[in-house]
């Protein structure tokens, strides 16, 4: 044989690996074009077909986000100026608020602000998803990057804003109502902004804890309607800097995931039906 | 290929070892960039995946176990090729199914590798998934070394045999760390 036969095989190893990386780095953008400038960018440079197909949908339903984040402050609370100035860091939000009433699109008058409601959907940019549960005027939200940057937030709702906080800063502003909730969140010293549609049947945020070596190890899992999902797993949550890791695969179906020989059940974080609030 | 070396090699030591460096220098320098890669790179948890199988961990599980019946025929050609088989002589094409099953297994193992690397990461938080990703970085490192060195002559005949041992041994421990912890976790699923 020809000397040189296993040095192609390992080429064509690499070159495969190299193809297969490229792609998913391609195709992970353009599958979710949740902010509006990822919304903007995603199509242009998206080169599968398959993956660009949803992007259309996606984009003209994220599209019209920024007038209906702005409006909705102004049409559910007469005190909105001083939310958006002190809540919503955005200055497009803030400066669109004062002539919201003018600029208002016609879909927002038929907007309500649901007080039980989940959404979930990735943040803008990729590499991480967020979900929100609102129940009452109490909200829960999670989000994660399926690794070490997580966060669990609590907090009030207040006039159809979210200002959530958690542990290691995690901090969410945004507005939501009826199929939409629209903010920045920030975990681990990492911003993202985002704007994410309600959840679908079984998809949406779910959690698990678990007593591991007298610790208490708590995992969060996003799934989202396409069945993908993340997850991360605080190793010591009850620690007051609580570090994560990747959570194991939930299993949506039995609701459980393992580790090692440590099996977790898990609970959906559902402000509709009111379970892990 | 006839690397097999039954006379004894008529070169020192030392010549040995130089025409061994460099491999696993190369080899180590790949299991390094993969298992640098995995850490610093912030895992996705997500990449492309492949229709007909209901998520990720089947795809790799099912391409994993087709890899690791690949590298036990690898094994068992081996053996023939080399004799070690009583009463079995080696037919001639022995050869050509010895090198298409590993390059079969080979790139069976890399879209795995890359969802593990891109998706996930070089994870430690069980003991199980730090092997998995301490071997799985280790394995593409042993294969290189594998590949650069078929083609030198007059290495020693424990050479190829010890090296496409490791190969085998590491690729097993990483399928049981992985694809049959997800089958006997899971059940076997599509």
């Amino acid at each position: 044989m020809k000397r040189n036969t296993p040095l192609i095989t390992l080429l064509t190893g690499a070159v495969l690996g190299v193809v297969l990386l490229i792609s998913s780095m391609l195709a992970t953008p353009s599958n979710k074009p949740v902010s509006y400038s990822a919304a903007a960018t995603a199509e242009p440079v998206s080169p599968a077909p398959s993956s660009a197909a949803p992007s259309p949908a996606e984009a003209s339903s994220a599209a019209p986000s920024p007038a209906e984040a702005s409006s909705s402050a102004p049409a559910v609370t007469g005190s909105s100026p001083a939310y958006s100035g002190t809540s919503s860091p955005a200055p497009a939000e803030s400066s669109a608020a004062g002539s919201a009433p003018a600029a208002a699109p016609s879909p927002s008058a038929t907007r309500t602000t649901p007080t039980r409601a989940d959404y979930a959907g990735r943040v803008g940019g990729g590499g991480g998803s967020v979900a929100v549960s609102v129940h009452g005027n109490k909200a829960i939200a999670y989000v994660c990057n399926g690794s070490t940057v997580e966060g669990w937030m609590r907090g009030k709702v207040e006039n159809g804003k979210l200002v959530l906080t958690g542990k290691n800063n995690a901090r969410l502003s945004a507005s939501y109502h009826a199929g939409k909730v629209s903010g920045d969140v920030k975990a681990h010293g990492t911003d993202y902004s985002f704007s994410v549609s309600t959840v679908s049947k079984s998809s949406g945020l779910y959690e698990a804890t678990a007593r591991v070596e007298g610790k208490t190890i708590k995992a969060g899992w996003i799934v989202l309607g396409d069945g993908t999902q993340v997850g991360s797993l605080e190793t010591d949550a009850n620690s007051d800097q609580p570090v994560a890791v990747t959570a194991p695969t939930l299993d949506v179906a039995t609701m459980t995931a393992r580790i090692g020989n440590v099996v977790l059940h898990a609970i959906p974080v559902s402000g509709v039906t009111g379970t892990g609030f | 290929m006839t690397t097999r070396q039954d006379a004894l090699p008529p070169t020192r030591a030392n010549s040995t070892a130089a025409k061994l460096i460099v491999p696993c220098l190369i080899g180590a320098l790949v299991a390094l960039a993969l298992g640098i890669y995995g850490r610093v790179h912030s895992p996705t948890g997500i990449a492309i995946n492949i229709a007909g199988f209901s998520s990720p961990g089947t795809v790799k599980s099912w391409l994993a176990t087709g890899a690791t019946v690949f590298a036990v025929v690898q094994v068992v050609s081996a053996l023939v090729m080399y004799g070690k088989v009583p009463r079995v002589s080696a037919p001639s094409w022995i050869g050509g199914l010895h090198r298409w099953s590993g390059r079969i297994a080979f790139l069976l193992a890399v879209p795995v590798a890359i969802h593990c690397l891109y998706a996930l990461g070089f994870q430690q938080y069980s003991t199980r998934v730090l092997i998995h990703s301490v071997l799985g970085c280790l394995f593409f490192g042993a294969f290189t070394v594998k590949m650069l060195i078929l083609p030198k002559r007059d290495l020693p005949g424990w050479v190829l045999p010890v090296v496409g041992a490791v190969v085998f041994t590491v690729l097993v421990v990483i399928w049981l760390t992985s694809a049959y912890w997800f089958f006997s976790t899971f059940g076997i699923k599509r």
